[in-house]
């Protein structure tokens, strides 16, 4: 266990017994391997069950817009989900106030999938050291290398620290380049309208209708979601083509500029379905157009709930 | 547009000589309201074109124009009135955000830029819309029938029904 995670668990501690908060929200260790379970910690003892790894693939954001209105919340934040909790704060989900943010600088979180392409199916357990990761195997053990494991929203991420947290665990990290960060969404536009629409409406047909990605996703908190309406019935609710490319261009579109670029949608998706290249373009059309990027600001609205007469004049054609 | 429509594939696409776009249109009812500007687009329902009356081009949900692209249209315009002089002072500057964001996305995965026009206008501007139509019919019908994005069983149209 490394000091990182017993800074946190001292500070969870610390939290719960001068009862500043009444629960923590952290990672638990899960009961499978490869897996970490989000857990919400209410006893100063139960600290100790605390865990930070790279395995922690949920973001813990989503748990806050349904949590109790007058429940003071201490939450473990990594840099996506700081930005996902300042913009539920601007969108009146939460009050500030009553959160305390414990904030970690994150080096990304792997694919739970690439682990297994990488150690092969009968992997039992894995280690994480610095730059390597060592995978235990009935045939021995395996280093890999780190980045080769990360998820693609963690390897092209902008913002590893939190930002407006009460208190920081550990140091803070170098960003990656903006404009690496771009490539994905650039490369992707710089297809043909061919391609482009051959793989949406290949990924869109896999779709099982499951809604894991708007289960995992921090701003998806409405109480009552477009596809769950009866009347009118905004889209097909049935597994068809029309229905499943509704459903991806509708949420990405419900996401734009508030999507945190975390990759907790593809990371629960039983059916692995690629979704950030939707919401990567809408967010990159929100910057170039309002220069609006999401969690950057703490007051700035989201770029829909506002609008200005001097705004880019795209009326024409 | 019925809502309730199973998918299906699309009808057999037509050949390029006899192909006549199909057109949607939202109107924002503040935009053409002369007894004038309501027969020129009574006129237009005969030339394959479905008109939308709407309050506000702020009424405009993105779902509209999703649902109307997976109907089939061939190209879709959207009327509303210019910055600043919307009937309901800024219902017009909302959905300009919105809309324009939900082209790009459109555009993103495979749709052809010129199959959505958006007319913004003053309500004086007699004859424009029109214009914009023609304008539109002809780009479309240079790009051919909609093909991507085309998921139920097409839009019932004035035309066709007769």
């Amino acid at each position: 266990m490394n000091e990182t995670v017993i800074a946190l668990q001292k500070e969870a501690a610390r939290l719960l017994r001068e009862k500043i908060v009444d629960v923590v929200i952290g990672f638990a260790e899960g009961s499978v391997p490869l897996r970490a379970r989000p857990v919400a910690i209410r006893r100063p003892e139960d600290a100790n069950e605390l865990v930070l790894n790279s395995l922690c693939g949920n973001n813990l954001a989503t748990y806050l817009a349904h949590r109790p209105a007058k429940e003071r919340i201490g939450i473990v934040c990594r840099g996506c989900e700081s930005r996902a909790v300042r913009a539920l704060v601007i969108e009146k989900q939460r009050v500030r106030d009553q959160l305390y943010v414990i904030g970690v600088p994150c080096r990304g979180v792997f694919d739970p999938e690439k682990i297994l392409s990488e150690a092969g199916e009968d992997l039992l357990w894995i280690r994480e050291a610095d730059q390597r990761v060592i995978a235990g195997t009935p045939a021995g053990d395996i280093p890999i290398e780190r980045r080769k494991l990360l998820h693609d929203a963690c390897r092209r991420c902008r913002f590893p620290n939190p930002v407006g947290a009460d208190r920081v665990i550990g140091e803070p990290l170098a960003p990656c380049d903006p404009n690496e960060a771009q490539d994905p969404v650039d490369a992707f536009a710089a297809q043909d309208a061919e391609t482009r629409h051959a793989f949406f409406k290949a990924e869109s047909a896999r779709c099982i209708r499951c809604y894991a990605c708007r289960e995992a996703c921090p701003m998806c908190y409405c109480s009552q979601c477009f596809v769950d309406h009866t009347t009118p019935r905004w889209t097909e609710t049935a597994i068809s083509a029309a229905g499943t490319q509704a459903w991806h261009l509708i949420r990405a579109f419900h996401q734009t500029g508030r999507c945190v670029s975390c990759g907790a949608c593809e990371r629960a998706c039983p059916m692995h379905i690629r979704m950030t290249y939707l919401t990567d373009q809408l967010n990159r059309h929100v910057a170039n157009t309002y220069g609006f990027v999401v969690g950057e600001d703490e007051q700035q609205p989201p770029p829909f709930a506002t609008f200005s007469l001097d705004d880019a004049n795209r009326f024409e054609g | 547009m019925n809502h309730l429509q199973p998918s299906g594939t699309p009808a057999g696409s037509p050949t390029k000589r006899s192909f006549k776009p199909r057109i949607v249109l939202f109107q924002c009812r503040f935009n053409h309201y002369s007894t004038a500007d309501l027969q020129q687009i009574e006129n237009l329902t005969t030339a394959h074109v479905k008109c939308i009356q709407v309050p506000c081009a702020g009424r405009i949900s993105p779902l509209f124009i999703l649902n109307a692209v997976q109907g089939g249209a061939d190209g879709i315009a959207v009327s509303g009135c210019r910055p600043g002089v919307c009937h309901f002072k800024q219902g017009n500057l909302g959905s300009r955000r919105q809309l324009a964001a939900f082209r790009d996305l459109l555009i993103h995965v495979g749709m052809a830029p010129e199959r959505l026009r958006f007319v913004w206008m003053d309500p004086a501007d007699r004859g424009r819309l029109v214009a914009e139509i023609d304008a539109l019919r002809a780009a479309v019908q240079n790009l051919g029938p909609a093909r991507h994005l085309v998921t139920r069983a097409t839009l019932p149209f004035a035309m066709e029904v007769n």
